[in-house]
């Protein structure tokens, strides 16, 4: 067993990115995410090979970031809400040029500055907040130990597939202070990567002249995407005290709704209703085919969400069978175990 | 095993200091212990509220609906807290000690020390800290501080009410 700490998101997240091998960190401070800039100036402060710049905004932190990853730095971003938005500028650049850009999302409530500390209403925009195709990786954390491995894997992904990589987190999550232990299986940090080599000229780029040319790099992107997704997939089913079959009811949450979500099928498992937790962790790509080989058998589906319906549409885009959908939608604020477990107990 | 624990005070009467203090006394006891500020954008002015479990398992989840104990340190946190009470929750409210924060001429910035004693000797009683992890972890965090000398007598003042 490794050794327990009593640690704060934001202090895993940096110490992810440390282990991960990231040299720059990039950003503008906002709520829930400006424990990591100032964490992560801290520990620059204390190795030398590690560099900081606050830059005067989010767009400004984005480009730079974009800039240091051609440059053949491992570098990175933290932002959130308002901040998101502004990011989006450099991640649309990052998306057209397969850039293995990191970002680091506090998931805050909204529109505009909206509350400081939790949501989850930043999935379409860490997914589809460019003017693409959406072709980024996002992961949803559900708890610190996760957070971390999640984050070195958002590196690692960066940088085999080249394509825009997001941990989308929240502000509970961030600011919540719990134990914490590294995992016991060492993760190897992918080689990073001289984009443009200092002896050779390389034209990576954002536009295009012909129509057709920027098309057809798309379509590769996209099939790149696709063969991509079946390696890094990710999901949880949790079924509790019951077996695969017998499951007749499926909750489908992500992030720390997640873990709530577990802790409901544990209680409904008490009053013998025969439910199962999904829990997508790769929310983009998503983990379509095992949602809807789970989803044949099942006769509800509750989508639970801090968001009036960012997962719930993800999951019907996603769904290829009628299974009535049903659900807790509350943006901004947090959803209980009680919650669930009467809106399963409730159904006719 | 759950107990759930609400601190509530407003903005910069140091609410988030005595969550700190008491949520690493139940880590150095080996609880599962999670604990999460909560507050909105005005940094003072406003309610600060701290969310604190600690059992015997893994908690995911920071915040709970009803509390087993709330301390109260304003009006303002009383009004803002309503919902998280039940029939079954402890409460301390910072009106009932006005007597004796007057008496021992407490000052108001150290007014979250007081308050961190009385709330300690609430758990001690719980079992569910020991006092000399109160006051290693206490001391670690406040001694360079000013007011030491001052904040460690009103500890001792709301331990021993």
């Amino acid at each position: 067993m490794l050794e327990k700490r009593f640690l704060n998101g934001h202090e895993v997240l940096v110490e992810a990115c440390i282990d991960a091998g990231a040299m720059q960190m990039f950003g503008y401070p906002i709520t829930p995410t400006t424990e990591i800039l100032s964490g992560w100036i801290n520990k620059s402060l204390q190795n030398k090979n590690l560099h900081c710049l606050q830059t005067e905004d989010e767009v400004a932190a984005g480009f730079a970031v974009c800039g240091a990853i051609m440059a053949g730095q491992k570098a990175f971003t933290a932002t959130a809400g308002p901040g998101t938005v502004l990011m989006q500028d450099a991640l649309s650049m990052a998306d057209g040029m397969r850039l293995p850009f990191v970002a680091l999302i506090g998931q805050r409530g909204g529109p505009s500055s909206g509350t400081v500390i939790y949501s989850q209403q930043e999935v379409n925009l860490a997914i589809h907040g460019g003017n693409g195709e959406g072709l980024r990786i996002v992961l949803s954390p559900s708890n610190l130990e996760e957070m971390y491995t999640l984050t070195r894997k958002v590196f690692n992904y960066a940088y085999k597939y080249r394509f825009p990589s997001i941990l989308l987190t929240d502000g509970y999550l961030l600011k919540t202070r719990q134990s914490f232990s590294l995992p016991e299986t060492k993760i190897e940090n992918q080689k990073l990567l001289a984009l443009v080599d200092e002896a050779s000229q390389k034209n990576i780029r954002n536009i295009y002249t012909l129509e057709k040319e920027l098309m057809s790099e798309l379509e590769k992107n996209k099939q790149d995407f696709e063969e991509m997704s079946k390696e890094i997939v990710e999901f949880e089913i949790y079924l509790g005290d019951n077996s695969l079959d017998e499951i007749e009811d499926l909750i489908i949450a992500h992030g720390i709704v997640g873990a709530v979500a577990k802790e409901a099928v544990d209680e409904l498992n008490k009053q013998n209703k025969k439910v199962a937790l999904f829990r997508p962790i790769t929310l983009s790509p998503f983990p379509k085919d095992e949602l809807n080989k789970l989803a044949k058998k099942i006769k509800n589906i509750f989508v639970c969400e801090s968001s009036l319906g960012q997962l719930h549409d993800l999951v019907k885009q996603n769904l290829e069978v009628t299974t009535k959908i049903s659900g807790i939608f509350k943006p901004a604020v947090g959803v209980e175990v009680e919650e669930i477990v009467d809106l399963v107990l409730s159904n006719k | 095993m759950k107990f759930k624990i609400l601190l509530a005070g407003d903005g910069g009467q140091g609410v988030q200091t005595i969550a700190k203090i008491v949520s690493e006394c139940f880590f150095v006891k080996n609880f599962e212990v999670s604990s999460i500020p909560n507050y909105g954008l005005e940094q003072r002015g406003g309610v600060s509220l701290s969310f604190i479990q600690v059992s015997d398992k893994k908690i995911f989840y920071p915040k709970f609906a009803k509390a087993d104990f709330l301390l109260l340190m304003s009006d303002q946190a009383r009004e803002r807290t309503l919902e998280h009470v039940s029939d079954d929750t402890e409460i301390i409210d910072f009106k009932n000690y006005q007597e004796i924060i007057l008496q021992n001429k407490i000052s108001r910035s150290s007014l979250n020390i007081f308050f961190l004693g009385v709330v300690a000797k609430f758990l001690v009683e719980k079992s569910l800290i020991v006092k000399d992890d109160v006051f290693v972890i206490f001391e670690k965090k406040l001694a360079s501080k000013k007011n030491w000398e001052e904040n460690k007598q009103v500890f001792e003042v709301g331990f021993l009410i």
